[in-house]
């Protein structure tokens, strides 16, 4: 007889073998909380959303940044403000579709799509967030390299004693690295996190593409 | 106090829970991660539960949102180490029809499909429960014909498992 049928022959045999949960149990069941993975991608992600939220909203009534807002006139505050919140309604809509899509009595492979989207929207906004920020700062070193009568002045004696081009290279660097080291460290903490959270749902994933390849 | 829906639920979940120990049977491989699932399991049936129009049999309906939990939603915890104290437990099996050959060989048969992937697993699962190819491919969400051949791989991965 053939290995899985002997296994189903005993299989159907033990039906009944399993210790009964009585009803008294499931209630109390109904009542504990789920450690899904579909509930702490959605956590992690309004974790997020509400982060860069908050990070605009600092940023915007900050006093100490107020002298980042000298450089940019009225309508380009404006203009950058309109777009920042832009970004993130369209990404929180498109977030909130692809959750609610998420049902379990969907077909296996499709659940796992449709988990997988939904992650990958807020890694969109992630990577689209951290795009606009780096590009914000590298305007705003521009513009404090070209406007800032500190700047100016360190510039003006550096030339004088003919090291112009070699301060203008360290201030420079610095920035790059600076702006470097503050989107790696960001994008390796999201790797790690999702990493850890999404490893096994993607191998399954995978396994079951590989199958109807 | 708990509502009329709850009640329902919890009725037929009662009456049909050998299918959901039946998917931690294949899925875990001792005492408290089996709990652990069925826990899991109950919640996301509960989630699921005003959905569920009746329309299709609680246990089918059952049975998709059971293997997606497993395969999908489920996050496995430490490995628990009371593994065959817990096989033994599920094996009880009366003194009169006791076979010891036959009785490990089943027990090496299961142990060998604990090595298997987890969609290879609900292949078997649904082999086991004697469901039609259509179902099974209806459910995993491919096609039957590769629902087939996989399951065919897998008889053979078995094999070499069990004869090395």
């Amino acid at each position: 007889m053939e290995e899985l049928d002997l296994l189903k022959k005993d299989w159907q045999k033990n039906e009944n073998k399993f210790p009964r949960v009585s009803e008294k149990e499931i209630y109390a069941m109904l009542h504990k909380n789920s450690t899904s993975v579909v509930k702490w991608i959605f956590l992690i992600s309004i974790l997020e959303f509400a982060f860069f939220l908050g990070l605009t909203l600092l940023l915007n009534d900050n006093t100490s940044t107020s002298s980042i807002e000298e450089y940019f006139n009225d309508y380009m505050v404006t203009g950058i403000t309109v777009i920042d919140y832009g970004i993130m309604i369209y990404f929180f809509c498109l977030f909130y579709i692809n959750y609610k899509k998420i049902t379990t009595t969907d077909k296996v492979q499709n659940l796992m799509a449709n988990i997988l989207k939904t992650r990958k929207t807020v890694s969109n906004y992630i990577f689209v967030k951290i795009t606009f920020i780096v590009i914000l700062l590298v305007a705003i070193f521009i513009l404090y390299f070209n406007n800032e009568p500190e700047m100016i002045n360190t510039l003006q004696l550096a030339e004088a004693k003919g090291r112009f081009f070699i301060v203008c290279i360290v201030y420079f660097a610095a920035v790059a690295v600076s702006i470097a080291v503050f989107a790696g460290l960001l994008w390796l903490f999201y790797r790690l996190l999702y990493g850890l959270l999404l490893k096994r749902l993607k191998k399954n994933y995978n396994e079951l593409k590989k199958i109807d390849f | 106090m708990s509502s009329e829906l709850e009640r329902s639920f919890v009725k037929q979940l009662q009456e049909n829970q050998n299918l959901i120990h039946k998917i931690c049977r294949i899925y875990t491989d001792g005492e408290d991660a089996h709990k652990d699932l069925f826990q899991e399991i109950t919640i996301q049936l509960w989630k699921a539960f005003p959905q569920f129009r009746g329309d299709s049999k609680f246990t089918t309906w059952a049975y998709r949102v059971g293997l997606n939990t497993a395969i999908t939603l489920y996050r496995k915890k430490t490995k628990s180490i009371n593994t065959i104290e817990f096989d033994n437990k599920l094996h009880k099996i009366d003194q009169d029809e006791y076979n010891y050959e036959e009785e490990e060989h089943i027990k090496l048969l299961y142990q060998a499909v604990q090595q298997l992937n987890d969609i290879e697993k609900a292949l078997v699962f649904m082999y086991l429960e004697d469901k039609d190819y259509t179902e099974i491919a209806e459910t995993l969400g491919i096609s039957e014909v590769n629902a087939r051949v996989k399951m065919n791989r897998i008889k053979g991965k078995l094999k070499t498992i069990l004869n090395p």
